[in-house]
């Protein structure tokens, strides 16, 4: 049996350890684990898909490329909660843990774990892009923010009051400070 | 600093599990206490417009001051227990609901995964059940004979600072949608819950200025925007410019006027910003069209009521503006623009705050004769509800072809839907004026509808990671119909959607625009005499 077959051999149960480990990092994961609705569950969900499409492309050594997809539909949702950058990112690197835990536990595969290497090096590409991903994330995060200030939304909160601001101005006027509209 | 050695650091990153932090809570929910840094909560209340408010008749607002939630010092009145305490056994005694609400809860969990801001964060105070025990455990300790004498072991707590600043946290993740009151056996209404949240919170100065400045702003001028009689009335009429260039028909609207059949409102952002703006012009455009006899009220200028999410007096007085200009004005009825919560307040609170408004008629569309009994109490008619019935009776010519550049989906938005059952006039409307739209999900739409994600006055930037986190459950939707149909138009029927979904989309599903059903409905409306450029955008286009 050479790699890629002990890889396939294993899919299920690197990709149920990986996927487990990933919603552990939520506080409350249980319902993230259990519902295979789609739209019911689109953290769950959108992780276990993403997770396990990545999986696939490294397995058989797809092109890095090929990454991108499954990487965002990840990474853009880790993006936006609340975990530090590295948190973010950190289920990519947690598959080459996963696939040593299950290859060695796996009698047939064991001797297969030195040749991991190149398996390793495409992983660590994909963390890579995982990390672009997020800095991209975050920065349309960002000019989203500013796009919503730019639109005139901001003087929901931040306008002055008209009259108020003709009596500043007028006040800004007048010599001694004060105007008609003080006195009234 | 530890030397780190190469080797055993290479053997970590692929033999450790340690790259993960397990977020498996280790305490009990209880003692977790609520952790403010920005992005995860919205700006305080400006102490001058805690003030101002305060100093307003009908309403109380004390305790303005500046105060930071990421201070361990909240300035807190030195009374603020006795002050919430007061106002909890106050709310009991007058609202029956919420004392039921207190008690009948069985704790089931059929809503714990029902809550859009749950399924974006993971966190379980997020689970609808457990954000009312943060009120319902106070409630145990103090007002239950169980909780006082076992405390604890009865699921009661202490009224603390700490249980102060959680209410803070959790009333302002809930956008009172009440996605899941329609999963509860009970019918316990979580929305009523945090409204009930909010309120004690504002007896000790604890509230948001996103929330307040408009309702302040409405309460000055009668519009969230603070616009001037003058100002409103301009970009009403820069609209009736812009129509006439694209369309050859010149509009002119009427303000204030007495004697008019029907007075319009709507949210004062669509008199004012993007992309509600377009929605207005569909508007103006269809009471042309069928030469509608209305007003537009420069007091009246907000179909938004924000007072539903601060305290129930405010929405009170809030609303009754509206009722109070249509006597003034004599008209025979209300017309409502797109809004969502202003339905809400319509529909569930207008009759026993300031209603039955029985100085006005019970609406009938002088086009079709139609009758709208819905609204026989209220007198207020959804703009959908009318155009509807317009489309039905063959009152209006449109043609599809113009909007051939819209590929849609529908958002109900979160108050027409499960507040007012408003579900099929808007797919109705749809059918007529796109050649093409296609639903999201069922247990995504209807009275199953996702919310935005930023209601109740969320919508600020400063809480963009958060209204991103809870707006994914109905961005995740909107991105399955555009990988499987391409649609490039997010349709929707409040104002709030149009502003928040913008930013939802611009985030998750870049591609898809967000407009009101009424836009399209101007896009698509032949009127007679017109001289209409090619509109390749529709009303958006720039000429």
């Amino acid at each position: 049996m050479n790699l890629s077959e002990a890889l396939k051999r294993n899919e299920e149960k690197i990709l149920a350890l990986w996927t487990e480990r990933t919603l552990d990092t939520y506080e409350s994961s249980s319902f993230f684990k259990k519902s295979q609705d789609r739209f019911a569950n689109p953290v769950g969900m959108n992780i276990r898909e993403g997770l396990a499409k990545l999986f696939r492309l490294l397995a058989e050594g797809a092109a890095a490329q090929a990454f991108a997809e499954p990487l965002d539909q990840i990474i853009r949702i880790r993006a936006v909660q609340q975990f530090t950058p590295s948190q973010a990112v950190a289920p990519v690197l947690d598959l080459k843990w996963a696939v040593r835990q299950i290859l060695s536990a796996d009698k047939d595969c064991r001797e297969l774990l030195p040749e991991l290497a190149p398996f390793d090096r495409d992983a660590d590409r994909a963390a890579l892009q995982a990390f672009d991903l997020y800095m991209d994330c975050r920065e349309r995060l960002h000019k989203t923010r500013i796009r919503e200030l730019k639109s005139g939304s901001y003087i929901l909160t931040d306008s002055a009051c008209a009259s108020a601001l003709i009596r500043d101005n007028l006040r800004e006027l007048s010599p001694t400070g004060g105007c008609a509209a003080d006195k009234a | 600093m530890a030397v780190i050695k190469k080797d055993a650091l290479a053997r970590s990153v692929v033999e450790d599990p340690t790259l993960m932090t397990g977020s498996m809570p280790d305490k009990d929910w209880m003692d977790i206490p609520a952790v403010f840094k920005p992005g995860n909560y919205a700006y305080t209340t400006k102490p001058e417009k805690l003030e101002y408010l305060n100093s307003q008749q009908g309403v109380s607002f004390p305790n303005a001051r500046a105060w930071n939630p990421e201070d361990e010092d909240w300035k807190l009145p030195a009374n603020w227990k006795e002050i919430i305490l007061k106002g909890l056994a106050d709310r009991l005694d007058r609202f029956r609901s919420l004392k039921i609400f207190m008690d009948c809860c069985v704790r089931c969990g059929a809503c714990a995964d029902k809550c859009h801001f749950f399924l974006g964060t993971g966190d379980p105070k997020n689970m609808p059940v457990l954000r009312a025990e943060l009120l319902r455990s106070v409630y145990r300790k103090e007002f239950t004979l169980a909780g006082k004498l076992l405390g604890k072991m009865a699921g009661g707590r202490e009224m603390t600072v700490s249980v102060l600043k959680e209410w803070f946290m959790y009333a302002y993740q809930c956008t009172e949608c009440r996605r899941c009151s329609v999963f509860c056996p009970y019918g316990i209404d979580t929305a009523e819950i945090t409204m009930m949240l909010r309120e004690l919170l504002h007896l000790v100065g604890c509230g948001i200025n996103w929330a307040m400045e408009p309702v302040s702003n409405s309460n000055r001028t009668g519009n969230h925007m603070g616009l001037t009689p003058q100002a409103f009335k301009g970009n009403v009429e820069f609209l009736c410019e812009d129509l006439e260039n694209l369309t050859g028909v010149k509009v002119n609207p009427t303000f204030n006027r007495k004697g008019a059949e029907v007075l319009f409102i709507t949210p004062s952002a669509d008199v004012f910003a993007e992309p509600g703006l377009f929605t207005c012009m569909g508007y103006l455009l269809l009471f042309e069209a069928i030469g509608l006899d209305y007003t537009w009220s420069t007091y009246a200028s907000e179909g938004g009521n924000f007072g539903l999410f601060t305290s129930n007096e405010m929405m009170k007085k809030l609303n009754g503006k509206m009722y109070t200009e249509a006597k003034r004005l004599g008209v025979k009825w209300i017309l409502g623009g797109e809004c969502g919560h202003m339905w809400r307040v319509i529909h569930q609170y207008m009759d026993t705050m300031n209603g039955p408004a029985d100085f006005l008629e019970v609406p009938k569309s002088p086009l079709t004769g139609t009758v709208f009994e819905n609204a026989a109490s209220t007198k207020m008619v959804h703009i959908s509800e009318f155009t509807a019935d317009l489309i039905k009776n063959g009152k209006i010519k449109l043609d599809k072809s113009r909007n051939a550049h819209i590929k849609a989906t529908f958002h109900d938005s979160c108050n027409p839907a499960r507040a007012m059952g408003m579900l099929e006039e808007p797919r109705y409307i749809l059918n007529n004026v796109l050649d093409e739209w296609h639903e999201m999900p069922k247990n995504t739409i209807r009275e199953k509808t996702f919310c935005c994600g930023s209601g109740t006055a969320l919508n600020t930037e400063e809480i963009m990671e958060l209204r991103m986190r809870s707006g994914l459950p109905r961005a995740n939707a909107v991105k399955h119909v555009y990988d499987k149909h391409g649609i490039n138009t997010l349709a929707c029927v409040c104002a709030i959607d149009r502003a928040t979904l913008s930013a939802l989309m611009n985030y998750w599903v870049p591609g898809v625009q967000v407009a009101g059903v009424s836009e399209l409905v101007g896009n698509a409306l032949v009127i007679e005499g017109e001289n209409r450029q090619e509109l390749t955008e529709g009303l958006r286009t720039l000429v």
